[in-house]
């Protein structure tokens, strides 16, 4: 009961923390890169839900980020649906993608499923590239911030407490989604998928609405990303920015919700920091990648990851103290 | 018209089937996601590419083929043999770390310019046949993808090596109770897999005429990997057919369909094929899990 309470309060001081950064950081530059945090920590959560919980290799994220950005940008500015509307249907519209990309998944394994991830991102880059009639093709798409009757959110603050609203909504929704009974089918079938399905568990209905929900929380992202930085271009949406999500996810630590927020906030802050080395970023993303599969597959704060390893030294040393 | 368009499909075809049998000789035997395959092969093009100045192009080509050889067994060595029995997330991944540390020697060193491309050794000319031209360089490439398949085939067939590779590739575990050298006969077999690659890459540059620091991932590992599930995981011949299928597809959308969305048809062709026939056309012996 201590220890709950204790987690609690640290809780409570970490929000209040986070609600109290716009009064604090004043510089515009410094928000938005807490904005592009909390939209990439939406994304390594969807990831965490599909390849960290039940072990599908998706390397087409980015797709959905495009398909959630571009539905919700032409709703609102091509067809001046409210905001609310078109943002929901970003979400709705990646969950539809997902739900096609799912059915085709059902039936096929690992590679295959990486393959056909792939494939299916790069025929929708295309899509966006070329389409001109509808997505302005590779000049890219323009879009404004959004709008709640009559209240536009064009100040940084205002961005910031939107963004963290909708990744405290999305947190929450993922959090009670991995402890439900499809929480622990995903994660059953990731482990054994064949003892899974004679545990009574329909591996490819799982599979396929592992994809949808998130899918959708991927669109919601991606339509976030659209309205805050009023700018598409189809050349974003590569397999490397999938790669460089999922590494987020995995970076974090797979299975584990706050390590995907962690790994989206370091993989985003340290390019910022390091734009002097942006000739080595793809140098230093690569051995990173290699020395973290090697010596912590697990990541940051992933069951039996680096935090768990530094906590079980610890108390093995405070034990030996004691004993002492 | 057709018949040129089949032509230029198959001289396409035998481009990225030479890239396709270094791959699918790697992705054959663990089975593993290779994604750092073409960059590896790139930076000993490059190599051969900065010799080719005041060097005999073989001796060049030899030199890089050495390189990629060497490279790919220390890459094997480091970054994969540790993560061999750690489920398939964590050797992909770092995969995927090799493949960009590589593509950033390659920036570094090279820059990322495209640079003309000629290796010297091909004559330019074309045959007239009837209407249709056949460019020597396409005929030249298409011996010698089918020659490196016939001899691999009879390498694997006839020496203890070979055996000692598809012994391997069947089941590690009783390879290494018959007394195969399991881990070189596989740091082998990715040396062998890059050198292959470097050859490849090199004709594919000689081809197009170019090279670039992108030649690796979106020419090399991609093409390479869909030949190889197109055609069958583990069959030399799979990977041949599976590259003249995918030059065929590629040629005849933008020729036929649409060349802007050449990509997206493909791709689609290619998800609509590995959904109905997902062990590829000539798929190797044995059983696997789809």
């Amino acid at each position: 009961m201590k220890k709950l309470d204790k987690k609690f309060i640290i809780f409570i001081v970490f929000m209040v923390a986070v609600l109290l950064v716009p009064f604090v950081v004043t510089n515009s530059y410094m928000l938005r890169v807490l904005c592009n945090v909390m939209i990439y920590s939406i994304i390594a959560l969807s990831i965490n839900l599909i390849v960290g919980y039940s072990g599908q290799l998706d390397f087409g994220r980015a797709a959905f980020v495009g398909l959630g950005s571009y539905c919700s940008a032409i709703l609102f500015t091509t067809l001046h649906v409210p905001f609310i509307l078109s943002f929901l249907a970003g979400g709705l519209f990646s969950a539809l993608f997902g739900a096609l990309l799912g059915m085709l998944c059902r039936y096929s394994s690992f590679d295959y499923l990486t393959l056909i991830t792939i494939g299916f991102s790069e025929i929708c880059r295309k899509v966006f590239q070329n389409w001109y009639a509808v997505t302005n093709g590779s000049f890219g798409f323009r879009t404004s911030r959004p709008e709640f009757f009559g209240f536009v959110l064009d100040t940084p603050a205002s961005m910031y407490y939107f963004c963290l609203l909708i990744l405290v909504i999305c947190y929450i929704a993922i959090k009670r989604i991995t402890k439900s009974k499809y929480g622990r089918a995903y994660m059953a079938l990731r482990d054994d998928s064949i003892a899974a399905s004679y545990a009574g568990i329909d591996v490819k209905k799982f599979k396929l609405n592992c994809f949808v929900i998130a899918s959708f929380f991927t669109g919601i992202a991606g339509a976030l990303m659209a309205h805050f930085t009023t700018f598409i271009s189809p050349t974003v949406y590569t397999t490397d920015e999938s790669l460089l999500e999922l590494q987020m996810a995995i970076l974090g630590g797979l299975g584990s919700l706050p390590g995907s927020i962690l790994g989206a906030g370091i993989l985003t802050i340290v390019p910022e920091v390091s734009r002097a080395a942006y000739e080595y970023r793809l140098l230093i993303m690569g051995v990173m990648m290699v020395i973290l599969m090697l010596f912590a597959p697990k990541g940051l704060l992933g069951r039996g990851g680096v935090w768990d390893k530094v906590v079980s030294l610890i108390r093995k040393k405070g034990g030996k103290n004691e004993n002492k | 018209m057709f018949l040129q368009h089949l032509i230029n499909a198959l001289s396409v075809g035998a481009v990225y089937a030479l890239l396709a049998i270094g791959y699918n000789m790697v992705y054959g035997v663990l089975e593993k996601l290779n994604f750092a395959h073409g960059d590896v092969y790139a930076v000993g093009c490059f190599v051969t590419f900065s010799l080719l100045g005041g060097m005999n192009p073989i001796l060049a080509i030899l030199i890089g083929c050495c390189v990629g050889f060497i490279l790919n067994v220390g890459v094997e060595r480091f970054a994969y043999r540790p993560l061999r029995n750690s489920g398939r997330v964590a050797p992909t991944i770092s995969a995927v770390g090799i493949a960009y540390i590589m593509r950033n020697v390659i920036q570094l060193i090279w820059g990322a310019e495209t640079f003309s491309f000629d290796l010297g050794i091909f004559k330019a000319g074309s045959i007239d046949v009837g209407g249709v031209v056949i460019g020597t360089l396409q005929i030249y490439l298409f011996i010698i993808a089918v020659a490196l398949m016939v001899i691999i085939s009879l390498a694997l067939k006839y020496t203890k090596w070979g055996q000692g590779i598809i012994c391997i590739s069947q089941n590690i575990e009783t390879a290494a109770l018959m007394g195969i050298p399991v881990n070189r006969v596989i740091a082998i077999v990715y040396g062998l897999g890059a050198a292959l690659g470097v050859i490849g890459g090199l004709l594919f540059c000689q081809y197009y005429q170019f090279i670039f620091m992108g030649i690796g991932f979106a020419y090399g590992t991609m093409k390479a990997w869909m030949a190889s599930i197109w055609g069958g995981i583990g069959s030399l011949k799979g990977a041949i057919v599976g590259a003249m299928v995918l030059g065929l597809a590629e040629t005849m959308v933008s020729a036929y369909i649409s060349s802007t969305y050449r990509d997206a048809f493909v791709w689609a062709i290619f998800i609509a094929f590995i959904i109905i026939r997902p062990q590829g056309m000539f798929p190797a012996q044995g059983a696997e899990k789809i």
